[in-house]
């Protein structure tokens, strides 16, 4: 697992290789230490998580700004606060 | 260019996996016709798998999520599905009332519920979860099938008859249309009754069977799960868009919210999650498929159990047909039932007719340990020491992995879930790390010891009985949601550690 803040000013968490419920624990965690309006970008390889995350997201209020597959099995989450 | 070769390979594994399949199928099939029963298992667990991918179906998820991340989109879904599953089943078992048979009602649904759900939350996946996440690449869930197959059959021929014997045969069991309806007319006074569908209505098991004991409790949670994890945040946010539409058009003010509003906020739970609930509702409708064809299938080949095939005892006590094998496969079925006469049930083996999930797992294991030759196995067909026990003695037997028609399911199921992974390019190898291995190895020792404490796992335990009538059912349910909490608590508690350490400015390796 990494974390770390990229160039532009975004957060990247990488959780691939995690399993449940970790991948979504771990979201939820760092997002609750981001300041409003920050962005961070979750890298997972769990597809249940996927879920989990989209709604959890949606119950506090982040908003979900994209969601892409950079390659086979890998889903790339952007969440703002 | 990589990725779009990688997405055609995947296609033609896939192909690949359905082709597999139905070679082996035309090869059971070709060496007796009768084998379209355990081919059946097959495919139905093929479906299963797929469904279970498509809708993340896992138990697990659904009390940890709601625990630990406040999403209640398994919970609903498996609900859902329940409470589909619970009225097909009727008119199924209205057909069929000899597939129909109720567990014992007491505490070790509840405790062994508790060490269920400790160990699902440790694994990441419920015993049916971990199956298809297995197909999905995941080698971790791979390890929890391992620990939790090896360490049920270990208890199994250890702790399994005490326990059984001493807190577990004397209880009662009983369905929701025998509670509510009471035992029918005819039984002598004093008499043990063990409840039979055909002692009651079509509408008595509509209401009580699939009406309270099914969709009622499940309303019940299900509301309950509205008022205390969805309720708040969702009619704040209600409010809010309320006042800001009348703050544009009227005076302002802060919106007040309704029972129309608690409604929507309700409906919005159930349909937040339009790929959970539409899988739940399709592996609910498949269940009860599965129970209606398998019953079909016995009762067109002459038989109760498969087992009575493996011995070769048909139910009319004719000749075995010539769609029967010519060869018969004693040590094949449970050893103290071979032999019994039909009207005792016949030579078995393990045979639930549903979707069933650890036993079978339990079976290989026992097998595997069999053929290894750590187990003295006479060949007259006496109990060795892993068979000299109720658990695989009296009923289940331990068959070879290819005659065992339940483990055909589990194997149809990883399959299934691999097909429509590779299909929607999710499927990606994963091996555990140290963390995740030891996670997996408890989570699903935990598993396999509650499993059998329970006498089921979230499906044989919970999910079956619940849809079927059964209170039993429920008993498992409560246990597992406290085992889930107490194992949420822990998994939180370490994250918490780790994220102490924590530095959000700096790349960090966690």
């Amino acid at each position: 697992m990494k974390f770390n803040k990229k160039d532009n000013g975004e957060y990247e968490l990488d959780v691939t290789g995690y399993v449940c419920p970790h991948p979504q624990l771990y979201t939820l965690k760092c997002m609750d230490k981001l300041q409003d309006g920050m962005v961070m970008e979750v890298l997972i390889d769990n597809p249940s998580s996927v879920e989990s995350i989209t709604q959890a997201c949606n119950g506090k209020g982040y908003e979900i700004l994209g969601k892409e597959s950079p390659k086979a099995g890998v889903t790339a989450i952007k969440i703002q606060k | 260019m990589a990725e779009a070769a990688k997405s055609s390979r995947n296609k033609i594994y896939a192909v690949g996996i359905v082709v597999f399949l139905a070679i082996i199928s035309l090869l059971y099939y070709l060496s007796a016709p009768v084998y379209v029963y355990i081919i059946a298992y097959m495919w139905f667990g093929f479906l299963f798998g797929i469904l279970q991918q498509y809708g993340r179906f896992c138990f697990a998820s659904a009390w940890r999520d709601l625990i630990m991340v406040k999403v209640p989109r398994m919970f609903v879904g498996i609900m859902v599905g329940m409470m589909t599953f619970s009225i097909i089943a009727v008119f199924i078992f209205m057909y069929y009332p000899e597939r129909y048979h109720t567990s014992q009602f007491g505490l070790h649904g509840l405790i062994g519920g508790l060490f269920f759900g400790l160990g699902m939350v440790l694994a990441g996946g419920c015993a049916t979860g971990s199956l298809y996440k297995t197909g999905e690449g995941n080698m971790i869930s791979l390890i929890v099938l391992l620990t939790l197959s090896f360490s049920q059959a270990i208890f199994a021929v250890t702790a399994f008859d005490f326990i059984f014997e001493k807190f577990i045969k004397s209880l009662p069991s009983f369905s929701m249309a025998e509670l509510i309806f009471g035992q029918p007319a005819g039984v002598p006074e004093g008499t043990s009754y063990h409840v039979k569908y055909a002692d009651y209505s079509f509408w008595q098991h509509m209401i009580a069977d699939a009406g309270v004991n099914a969709i009622l409790i499940g309303l019940i949670l299900l509301v309950g799960v509205y008022i205390v994890v969805v309720r708040k945040g969702f009619l704040r946010r209600r409010a809010a868009d309320m006042t800001a539409e009348a703050g544009a058009s009227a005076d302002g003010g802060e919106a007040k919210t309704g029972f129309k509003d608690e409604l929507a906020g309700f409906w919005s739970m159930i349909s937040a999650s339009r790929r959970t609930s539409i899988a739940a509702v399709l592996i609910g409708i498949v269940a009860a498929l599965q129970v209606f064809s398998l019953g079909w299938l016995a009762k067109h080949y002459d038989f109760v159990n498969f087992g009575n095939v493996l011995a070769g005892e048909t139910e009319s006590g004719a000749k075995p047909p010539s769609s029967w094998p010519d060869e018969t496969y004693p040590s094949d079925v449970a050893v103290r039932s071979a032999g019994r006469n039909v009207n005792q049930g016949g030579s078995t083996v393990f045979d639930p007719g549903y979707w069933y999930i650890t036993t079978q797992e339990a079976m290989a294991a026992a097998w595997s340990i069999k053929t290894v030759g750590l187990d003295s196995h006479p060949a007259n067909n006496q109990p060795g020491y892993l068979e000299n026990n109720h658990y695989f003695g009296d009923y289940n037997g331990i068959p070879v992995p290819w005659h065992s028609p339940a483990l055909l399911l589990s194997f149809g199921l990883i399959l299934g879930a691999s097909f429509r992974a590779l299909l929607a390019r999710e499927f990606k190898w994963k091996f555990p790390t140290r963390e995740l291995f030891i996670y997996a190895v408890i989570g699903g020792t935990f598993m396999g010891v509650g499993a059998r404490i329970a006498l089921g796992c979230n499906i044989g335990a919970f999910y079956a009985p619940a849809a079927f009538g059964d209170p039993s059912g429920w008993v498992f349910f409560l246990g597992m949601g406290l085992g889930a909490y107490i194992s949420a608590w822990f998994v939180n508690f370490i994250a918490n550690r780790k994220m102490a350490k924590m530095d959000m400015d700096f790349d960090i390796e966690l």
